[in-house]
């Protein structure tokens, strides 16, 4: 599978590195020469220098038999051209990133699928969309549905007075007996294990659960938390991803936004209805104070500064408030930023190369999980497959990699020890690195 | 480019005014053909000869004119009011040409025909003879307030009636933009602040001339409307009444409330049909006459049906067309001097609110509360701004309301946030709502003082027997270019409050500053004031 990737920004440098552990022909096109440099050193992927809106450029890419066609650069306009050039000189399937979002919600206008524009990805609507989700169940750290309204994976963090803590998971098992959720990581300092009978829960271990729409509440009793009601958010930052959490959320929330440029204040609070915009910066103290960050329920710090997403939220914590989310963009900060007690990370670019693996490529790497060394997988299971009709305990599956769901009939299950697969079953598995190629064989 | 840094002084400015006053002279004599028509239809000869006659005086003096300041320099966006101002008074003083040469003319065996049924007066026509009560219905015509000198209207003839509720019609839309829309020579910045002076300002379409064209023809279809409406409904209601006679009223009266100017073709105004069906049915060109021309453009051309509850200034206006007409009838019946006080009550407030004029009863024996409560929520507030009404528009009063609030509201919240206010769907910043509250507190500041000024001159020199009261309704009427009178306004009144009338209608049709800015240029002259 050939692939380009026009832009070699923070959103374009991060699909690339992703994408080429799977796919080796990857072609990255920049302007700027250094950027590509800096490529080819680290990541070891092929360049074009030029711009991507270039027939040359293109078609020194190879366009003419690339399979995907990503244009990511930060110009909505060079990447709807680039998709629709690219298209026309013969990529197979074209993704253009965009900041305008009436592409997104009006489809009637102008219809860019004939035109030859695919999918259209606004990384800041998909971060925005992500913190919706995640406010619906504050509790978690992360949530997100692995097929339709059947199963999800969420994330959870153990707290003090959880009953599990300092228990192992055979200790708890008449806790998980049920057939509606089942662990499938821990993750601990950093370290990510999947879960054995002799683990040992510890405080602050991140679990990561996968559950049908039932198991939701019983993965929170589990886990000792109580459902948690948010109507407060204050939102700390107002560029295009605090646009659109304010313009997502405000049916639902009261919805306070402080950002420091006055221009952009006046913008936000002429587009934005029910939305009290302060103008102030985002980092000071003193107005937080007075703002009365503690009075909220969630606080969103979305600036363009990730240092001071990161202290804003650990303020808040601080000061009582009960979910914090932080807009990461460095992910070597990730691990710090969790383990000193921020509840959720958003990041733009991850959220869009999950969308684009599992909208787009729907293919065996499913999503990318937040400061997790780990990676959901989707297998479809062969007909007369020796590991069919068989109890899962008894399938002598790989280490490091755990089953964790199965679509079958169109219908989310929990796979526990007992399960037995049978042929054309979609099943998920979530693994470490170092087992990607033991569990790829294993269904070949 | 060098063109703006040329400081014009005073005598260049009004090369400049009077090149376009020309212009609109042309046009006002061209329109004389229409009335001259209707004069020849009904045989009147010598009111025939009066239109020829002022339509050729209109025509030359103003090719003289256009001809004599042709060389001189386009107008600058500065001279768009004082074009305005100066334009409505020269084409006010034109308009009054054909009253005066018509009342000169017309043999007194021939005038007295003009009354319907055998008159037993002498004709109203004669007292145009004065060339001060020609300006003041002519300026009572284009201003469409409805003050009258003639006392018995049908007696003036009926090419000169049609003359004078044609006025009112050309007017009600405003004639400078009628002139732009026929002649666009001028640059559309000026058009644009022309139109804004005289109508709402509100760009419809992409250029200014469209806007004015697509506002003119909303207009007429209207007002075409209003006309087949009034002759379908008369028919119904007064089976009895002669057709010819129906044509020539709903057409005059199509033309008089559309433009909410409220002259009539009979004596006794609407009052002499005796029919509670038939002043129900007029309630509809007075309402239909008090909305937006915007708005109707939007409903009828853009098809926003919505718009009919979403615009605040259309929602407002039927909120209080019934509101008011309920108060007033009661305090009406609470008085105790009026015998139909609902019948009264409802018509009147109407009236008054949409600066109609159509006229019921005797307001001269209404109590002072029932005067005082027509005259603040009626004829100064007015209907809405981008209709043919007068007073402050509702619009300033909802800005204002609006402002209270929002200036309550804002003490609870944070110093550092933006505080937005939602007026009439949009929503505005501070800086923009701080804009639009001052120039409708300017302006209705403004408004009330001269409003105050025309009460106090009246109280002095109108004739014994007016009170406070009647001064005070008798300003707010010419001001408000409503047209409702106690009885003040007549040919026996003082010169000195005639022309104060005359004045009164001249500002509250150009919202005031217009007339100011002329009077700066001429006293103080085009330079700017450096402190």
């Amino acid at each position: 599978m050939k692939i380009i990737i026009a832009g070699d920004g923070n959103v374009g440098f991060y699909l690339a590195k992703l994408l080429e552990k799977e796919f080796k022909d990857i072609i990255l096109i920049d302007t700027q020469k250094e950027k590509l440099d800096h490529v080819e050193k680290n990541l070891g992927i092929a360049t074009v220098l030029g711009d991507s809106t270039s027939y040359k450029v293109l078609k020194e890419a190879g366009v003419e038999n690339a399979d995907l066609l990503i244009a990511v650069t930060s110009n909505e306009s060079t990447n709807i051209t680039t998709c629709l050039i690219g298209k026309k000189l013969g990529a197979k399937f074209t993704i253009a990133r965009i900041n305008n979002t009436e592409y997104l919600v009006d489809k009637s206008t102008l219809d860019l699928h004939t035109l030859g524009i695919d999918e259209l990805i606004s990384p800041e609507s998909l971060a925005a969309r992500e913190v919706k989700y995640i406010l619906k169940s504050p509790e978690l750290t992360e949530i997100f549905n692995l097929y339709n309204k059947d199963l999800y994976m969420m994330g959870l963090r153990l707290s003090d007075n959880t009953p599990v803590v300092n228990k192992t998971i055979a200790e708890s098992a008449h806790l998980l007996s049920d057939n509606s959720f089942m662990i499938v990581a821990v993750d601990r300092n950093g370290e990510t294990m999947i879960p054995t009978g002799k683990l040992r829960f510890k405080k602050n271990d991140l679990l990561y659960f996968v559950s049908t729409e039932e198991g939701k509440d019983k993965v929170l009793e589990y886990a000792g938390k109580k459902p948690v009601q948010i109507k407060n958010i204050l939102v700390i930052g107002g560029s295009r991803t605090g646009k659109y959490i304010a313009l997502r959320l405000s049916k639902y929330y009261n919805i306070k936004l402080i950002e420091k440029d006055f221009e952009k204040c006046n913008y936000l609070a002429k587009l934005i209805p029910n939305v009290q915009i302060v103008c102030g910066d985002g980092a000071d103290v003193k107005l937080l104070e007075e703002e009365k960050i503690k009075n909220y329920d969630a606080v969103i710090s979305v600036t363009g500064n990730s240092e001071t997403n990161i202290f804003t939220c650990l303020m808040a914590k601080d000061l009582g408030v009960n979910k914090t989310i932080a807009m990461v963009e460095n992910i070597g900060l990730f691990d710090y930023s969790q383990k000193m007690g921020i509840d959720t990370l958003i990041n733009k670019k991850m959220a869009a190369a999950n969308f684009i693996f599992r909208h787009i490529l729907k293919g065996r790497v499913l999503a990318q999980l937040y400061g997790v060394d780990a990676e959901i997988q989707e297998f479809i299971v062969k007909k007369d497959s020796k590991i069919s009709h068989k109890p899962i305990k008894e399938l002598n599956f790989p280490e490091n990699a755990i089953i964790s769901g199965v679509i079958r009939n169109d219908r989310g299950y929990i796979t526990l020890g007992d399960f037995e697969l049978m042929a054309d079953d979609k099943v998920f598995v979530f693994s470490l690195p170092q087992s990607y190629v033991n569990v790829i064989s294993f269904f070949k | 480019m060098h063109m703006n840094l040329i400081l014009y002084d005073k005598l260049d400015t009004f090369k400049i005014i009077f090149r376009q006053i020309g212009g609109l002279q042309i046009i006002l004599g061209f329109t004389m053909a229409i009335p001259l028509l209707v004069s020849l239809i009904y045989c009147e000869f010598y009111s025939a000869l009066g239109f020829v006659l002022s339509g050729l005086i209109c025509l030359i003096t103003g090719f003289l004119l256009y001809k004599r300041f042709k060389s001189s320099f386009e107008p600058l966006n500065r001279h768009a009011l004082i074009i305005a101002a100066f334009g409505w008074l020269i084409i006010a003083t034109m308009g009054a040409i054909p009253y005066i040469i018509i009342a000169y003319i017309t043999p007194i065996e021939v005038a007295q025909q003009f009354g319907t049924n055998g008159a037993n007066y002498i004709s109203s026509l004669y007292y145009f003879k004065n060339p001060l009560h020609a300006l003041f219905d002519s300026m009572s015509g284009f201003t469409t307030t409805g003050l009258t000198m003639a006392v018995h209207e049908p007696s003036i003839g009926r090419g000169l009636l049609f003359y004078r509720h044609f006025t009112q019609l050309l007017g009600g839309a405003g004639f400078i933009v009628l002139t732009l829309s026929l002649i666009s020579q001028s640059s559309s910045r000026v058009s644009f602040l022309l139109y804004n002076a005289e109508s709402t300002g509100e760009r419809l379409k992409s250029t200014i001339i469209e806007t004015v064209r697509v506002i003119w023809k909303v207009y007429l279809g209207l007002t075409f409307f209003l006309f087949v409406f009034l002759v379908v409904g008369t028919f119904i209601l007064l089976p009895q009444y002669s057709f010819a006679d129906n044509i020539f009223d709903s057409i005059n009266h199509a033309m008089a409330g559309m433009s909410t100017g409220g002259f009539s073709t009979l004596d006794d105004s609407i009052a002499e049909y005796h029919s509670q069906g038939m002043e129900i049915l007029y309630l509809v060109p007075m309402i239909i006459g008090a909305l937006s021309l915007p708005f109707y453009v939007k409903v009828i051309y853009n098809k926003q049906y919505s718009q009919i509850w979403k615009d605040i200034q259309t929602r407002s206006l039927i909120i209080l067309f019934v509101l008011g007409s309920i108060i007033l009838s009661f305090m009406l019946l609470l008085s105790g001097l009026v015998s139909e006080p609902f019948r009264i009550g409802v018509f009147q407030f109407v009236s008054a609110l949409s600066t109609t004029g159509w006229q019921t009863c005797d307001v001269h024996i209404w109590d002072s509360a029932s005067i005082s409560f027509i005259v603040i929520f009626g004829m100064v507030i007015g209907g809405a701004f981008g209709a043919t009404v007068g007073g402050v528009k509702i619009i300033r009063v909802l800005v204002l309301l609006k402002a209270l609030f929002w200036r309550i509201n804002n003490y609870f919240s944070s110093d550092y946030s933006i505080k937005v206010v939602k007026f009439n769907n949009t929503r505005l910043l501070p800086e923009e709502m701080n804009k639009e509250i001052s120039s409708a507190a300017t302006l209705v500041f403004i408004y009330l003082i001269f409003l105050g000024l025309g009460t106090i001159i009246g109280y002095y020199t109108a004739e014994q027997g007016f009170t406070m009261k009647d001064a005070l309704f008798e300003s707010a009427s010419a001001q408000g270019t409503v047209g409702l009178s106690c009885g003040i306004t007549n040919p026996e009144m003082s010169y000195g409050l005639e022309i104060t009338y005359i004045i009164q209608m001249w500002m509250g049709r150009l919202e005031i500053i217009p007339v100011l800015v002329l009077f700066r240029t001429i006293l103080l002259g085009t330079k700017p004031k450096v402190v």
